[in-house]
């Protein structure tokens, strides 16, 4: 078995992650949580585009407007991350060998790196510029591969 | 438990599309996609409408614009998670039945429905003594908690119930 195999066998046999494996309330609880996480970055990052593109109103600086959205989608993938390491804990090493855990863990890379990266400036700046507009587009789009990916995850595991 | 009910579930779930839902390859995975999809896209953005109310988001926009900008998009999404959601119920309608968290959320969507109807006859009758208002009169903060907490409802009993579907 490989390193990280190995790594992830210690953490699955974790007694945190086996209390999650061995509980269904916890398991049940933990993706309700994560799935809220989703919820929170998507509505924020939709919200927050439809502001950045001069959809909610246009005599208020963007950076006010998209304040709560900005701070909102981080205390979101907070959320689902946290929740969705938990998750995960305990099967990591057959998450790892699934081709829809992998094309989601990419998109969750390049979303977050977008966000960070992109988007978050963007809503801080000017609005109705192209790429302002683009960045919310993108950024919405790149969450809501994520959040594809996961049910691809659970329907197909 | 009432029979008539149970016999109503039975019955749902001979019907073709029951029976689809529960025998085809892509029918299940595609509609559980869909609503789970279209509850993240609806719910995420009712709740900036709710944060509104509640007074702590966008509080220089007025209420009734911040609702009609978002609720139509939420509105759609909404349409297409409740025939998303009824479909896939006509595949598993007795075993929901017999779900504690199938109710749970059923009671909680009841009480959004309810919560709703309340502040469109209700409370934003009066929309107009405080649209501008940043910090919306207890009546309408309390009718974007209450959306906030049945909707988290719902999302936390959905996810139970798909653990939980087929243990006695």
């Amino acid at each position: 078995m490989s390193g990280l195999g190995d790594f992830f066998s210690q953490i699955e046999s974790s007694s945190l992650a086996t209390t999650i494996r061995d509980s269904t309330i916890l398991t049940g609880t933990l993706s309700g949580i994560h799935l809220i996480g989703l919820t929170l970055i998507v509505g924020s990052v939709l919200v927050s585009s439809a502001g950045l593109a001069g959809l909610i109103v246009n005599d208020q600086p963007v950076a006010e407007l998209t304040r709560a959205t900005r701070r909102a989608s981080i205390v979101g993938m907070i959320i689902s991350i946290t929740s969705g390491l938990l998750l995960v804990s305990f099967r990591l090493n057959m998450s790892a060998a699934t081709q829809a855990f992998r094309i989601k863990m990419l998109m969750l890379v390049v979303a977050t790196l977008f966000h960070f990266l992109v988007y978050m400036p963007a809503a801080r700046g000017q609005r109705s510029a192209v790429a302002t507009k683009l960045a919310g587009a993108v950024a919405f789009l790149l969450w809501f591969g994520v959040v594809l990916g996961g049910c691809a995850f659970i329907l197909f595991e | 438990m009432a029979e008539w009910l149970f016999h109503l579930c039975e019955q749902l779930e001979a019907t073709s599309l029951g029976v689809w839902v529960r025998e085809s390859i892509y029918g299940f995975p595609i509609l559980v996609a869909v609503h789970i999809i279209t509850l993240v896209f609806s719910v995420g953005i009712v709740v900036w409408l709710d944060l509104r109310l509640v007074g702590v988001s966008m509080t220089g926009v007025p209420v009734s614009r911040v609702y009609r900008r978002l609720m139509p998009l939420a509105f759609v999404g909404f349409a297409v998670m409740t025939l998303s959601g009824g479909s896939l119920l006509t595949g598993f309608a007795t075993s929901a039945y017999k779900n504690p968290y199938f109710r749970v959320k059923l009671v909680a969507l009841l009480t959004a429905g309810v919560n709703a109807l309340v502040y469109h006859t209700n409370i934003e009758r009066r929309i107009a003594l405080w649209d501008r208002s940043p910090v919306p009169p207890t009546a309408a903060r309390m009718a974007g908690l209450i959306s906030i907490a049945a909707w988290t409802t719902v999302i936390l009993a959905g996810r139970m119930m798909s653990y939980t579907l087929y243990t006695p």
